[in-house]
């Protein structure tokens, strides 16, 4: 088992494409994702305003818009198909559509009507403007109502009460700012490092098959194939290990993101991930014992996670074949067990479903031990 | 004349000699047919109904009146959620969110109808599971829309008006239309796809002439990418001629999945056919020259896939679509300047989406012909270096034979 272990290590150490996709990329990944979304709420977006009216309560209201935390004016157009076009040249989210005489048919109490428009082709920051928008209409309207009540002597309090009669009092468990670093990162750097834990397990027992070494592994393991993909994983396990803690540590220490699962959790579901994608790796390369077929079947199987995972879009909005596929992904699993026991803070009874799943996942490569073995002993690489 | 006429040949030759080894090679058929051919039908299936509807949540109601009924009777009548029991207090709403069963609690404290009777400010409780977005814009919009619903029928009976005219601009004295564009209902799909789309054909395309030189190269008994043979000699046409059997495929590919995949999904999709073809044509040789650049970084066939594949989920961020463009930091903009896909997918989305022509998407056309240009180049000067690595292998190996063979004598 020593000899195995460092003979690995002796490997890893030669072959730089080890050190970049086991360490390198991982890191590179977590830096990367939470560099892009660290303001957390995409902030100050692009908007723009047709006024045609112009008059100091129109501006008044435009600058309020500006005000908000996620909009941000950035031009005034003339014309309504010149502010469509600036949609289409990328420029703007959405605008503000303010008609000629809106500020006299307000005083004169007849009603008059605003727009605004927005796109959806990117659903972030088309809701984000879309929700800025809305609160900017309903405050103008608010405005009027709140001039006319204190001129007929109403109190702050009764106005406050005819203006918005029921109040919504939102709570967001776990996530008050709605960052979306905390709730894309997630999901997206474990999904990547499992996609890494997947090709390198396949590659690495792939290439001793395409190096010719296969025999001289299973010799120094004396033929038995579990004290040989044990010797030959587990320096594996320990780097991934080290990675993934790494992760958690940045994420839930350094940048403090919401954790009331606790410190212990956090250290299960980390082994959890390394084990259950390890298994997978050895189970996809069981199958299907070529290097290029097994790595074919882990990326296609690991980039698919991302979307099965059902994190971005629930996997309740699913068809129901898909639904029962989701079962079949680690990264479904994990990002169960993460957000029911880590993010929630539930005891971990209520994930115990995907607990089991991550285990079986890591302990997959029991179907496939004998089939490994008799490749490793027979088959001849062909380029 | 006879130069032109050799160049012409010895780029169909290397053309045909590549048609055959793509043909052969299982791997690079995997992703230069299979995955284009299936991934979006598969995507497409997964994101088919857009919108998630009828999110479950609990509701705790302490109130136990007509009003209090009606909230609830209105936010289940929403689309979007479904109220799917009640529960006597907080504690046991908040085992069915732990069970995952419900996705929020909805709670009307017990002097909503009083205070509202009362002429006082009445609050509603929205507590959400936050690990779920769509379900939480869900949850709190329902509630949102039925409150400020409820809010408008309680001001008009509220305010001494004299017409039902007079109430109505009571109201709501400044009326609000809301005009969702391109996208009107808001769907995940119409959204994600394009993008996956077209981030699809760099992807594979890489992929494949990654593993294809990989094999070229493991094939050759020097590990050398060039092989020697006399057609090929001259950097212009060993990129050329690889350059069109790529294209030629992806041709055939691209026109399948922005014209096919949209249509049979009922996708937005309102681009001319044409203005998209004239997009394209740029995108699909700055992917492929860049491919080829790619591929003269492997040195195995199975590295490429350790490259390129992780790379997809960054890139598809770097495009402006899940993240807002104006918020990606700039230097993550200038990473993204590399890669094709940030400005094919950018200017494809415009086109197919938006319905623009060439001029309302000209800078990103521009930087793709530009790009192209520059991957072309840096190709065309990879492959040379390459075919001079091999002469310089082969005279190499011919001075050992001659030296071996003059010993002899």
């Amino acid at each position: 088992m020593g000899r195995l272990f460092l003979r690995e290590c002796r490997r890893l150490w030669q072959n730089p494409i080890y050190g970049f996709c086991m360490v390198v990329f991982p890191l590179l990944v977590v830096f990367f994702f939470t560099s892009l979304m660290h303001e957390g709420l995409p902030q100050d977006m692009p908007v723009g305003v047709v006024d045609e009216d112009n008059t100091s309560t129109t501006r008044a209201l435009v600058q309020r818009l500006d005000a908000f935390q996620n909009s941000k004016v950035v031009a005034h157009y003339p014309t309504l198909s010149d502010a469509r076009r600036a949609i289409q040249h990328n420029e703007i989210y959405g605008f503000l559509y303010i008609p000629k005489g809106t500020t006299d048919n307000l005083l004169a109490s007849r009603q008059p009507k605003i727009s605004y428009y927005y796109t959806l082709t990117s659903i972030a920051a088309g809701s984000l403007v879309f929700k800025d928008m809305k609160t900017i209409s309903i405050l103008g309207s608010a405005a009027v109502g709140q001039a006319t009540m204190r001129a007929k002597g109403f109190t702050e309090d009764q106005i406050q009460t005819f203006l918005q009669p029921i109040r919504i009092d939102l709570h967001q468990i776990s996530n008050p700012q709605t960052n979306y670093n905390v709730y894309l990162s997630t999901m997206l750097i474990p999904g990547l490092m499992m996609l890494f834990m997947f090709l390198i397990t396949a590659y690495s027992i792939g290439t001793e098959l395409k190096f010719n070494t296969s025999k001289e592994w299973m010799q120094a393991a004396n033929n038995n194939i579990l004290v040989a993909l044990t010797g030959k994983l587990l320096p594996q396990t320990l780097i991934f290990l080290l990675i993934t803690f790494f992760y958690e540590f940045y994420v839930f220490g350094i940048l403090r993101w919401p954790h009331p699962g606790g410190v212990g959790m956090i250290v299960l579901l980390g082994v959890l991930h390394v084990l259950a994608a390890q298994g997978f790796g050895v189970f996809a390369f069981g199958l299907m014992p070529s290097l290029r077929m097994s790595m074919s079947i882990c990326s296609l199987w690991a980039v698919l996670s991302f979307s099965m995972a059902g994190s971005a879009f629930p996997i309740i909005g699913m068809d129901g074949p898909l639904q029962a596929a989701s079962w079949l992904f680690p990264l479904r699993h994990y990002y169960m067990l993460y957000q029911i026991c880590v993010f929630n803070g539930y005891p971990l009874l209520e994930a115990w479903f995907h607990f089991a799943a991550l285990v079986g996942f890591a302990l997959l490569p029991w179907l496939v031990l004998k089939k490994i073995k008799n490749a490793m002993l027979t088959y001849v690489y062909i380029p | 004349m006879n130069r032109i006429s050799e160049a012409i040949h010895d780029t169909c030759y290397i053309w045909w000699d590549e048609m055959k080894q793509v043909v052969k090679d299982e791997g690079v058929l995997i992703f230069f047919i299979l995955v284009p051919l299936l991934y979006p039908l598969l995507y497409s299936w997964i994101y088919n109904n857009e919108v998630v509807r009828d999110v479950p949540v609990v509701v705790v109601d302490d109130c136990h009146s007509p009003l209090s009924r009606q909230f609830i009777r209105q936010c289940d009548a929403s689309p979007d959620v479904k109220v799917l029991s009640y529960a006597a207090d907080m504690d046991e709403a908040q085992s069915l969110l732990s069970r995952q069963v419900a996705r929020g609690i909805y709670y009307i404290p017990s002097d909503f109808e009083t205070r509202i009777n009362r002429m006082e400010q009445a609050t509603v409780g929205v507590y959400c599971d936050m690990s779920l977005m769509l379900a939480y814009k869900a949850i709190y919009m329902t509630a949102r829309l039925v409150s400020l619903e409820m809010g408008a029928d309680i001001q008009t009976k509220l305010g001494q008006h004299f017409t039902t005219r007079d109430e109505q601009i009571a109201a709501k004295p400044l009326q609000a239309e809301e005009v969702a564009m391109y996208n009107p209902t808001g769907g995940y799909g119409s959204f994600i796809i394009p993008a996956v789309l077209i981030l699809i054909i760099q992807q594979t395309l890489v992929l494949g002439i990654g593993l294809s030189a990989g094999t070229a190269r493991e094939r050759n008994r020097y590990r050398n990418l060039i092989p020697i043979s006399r057609h090929y000699n001259g950097m212009f046409r060993i990129v050329g001629g690889k350059a069109l059997c790529y294209f030629m495929i992806y041709a055939v590919m691209t026109a399948y999945l922005v014209l096919v995949v949209p249509r049979l999904f009922g996708f937005t999709s309102i681009g001319r056919w044409d203005q998209l073809a004239v997009f394209l044509l740029p995108y699909l040789l700055d992917c492929i020259f860049f491919g080829m650049v790619v591929s003269c970084m492997v040195r195995y066939r199975e590295n490429v896939m350790l490259l390129v594949v992780f790379i997809s989920i960054p890139l598809l961020f770097l495009t402006g679509v899940s993240w807002p463009q104006s918020s990606i930091p700039g230097f993550w903009q200038g990473i993204s300047w590399l890669f094709p896909s940030t400005f094919g997918v950018r200017g494809f989305i415009r086109i197919n989406e938006m319905g623009g022509t060439l001029s309302d998407v000209l800078p990103e056309y521009q930087v793709l012909w530009v790009q192209g240009l520059i991957y072309f180049i840096i190709a065309c000067l990879v492959y040379r270096y390459q075919i001079f690595l091999a002469r310089q292998d082969a005279r190499e190996r011919l001075s050992n034979i001659q030296q071996a063979s003059s010993q002899e004598e």
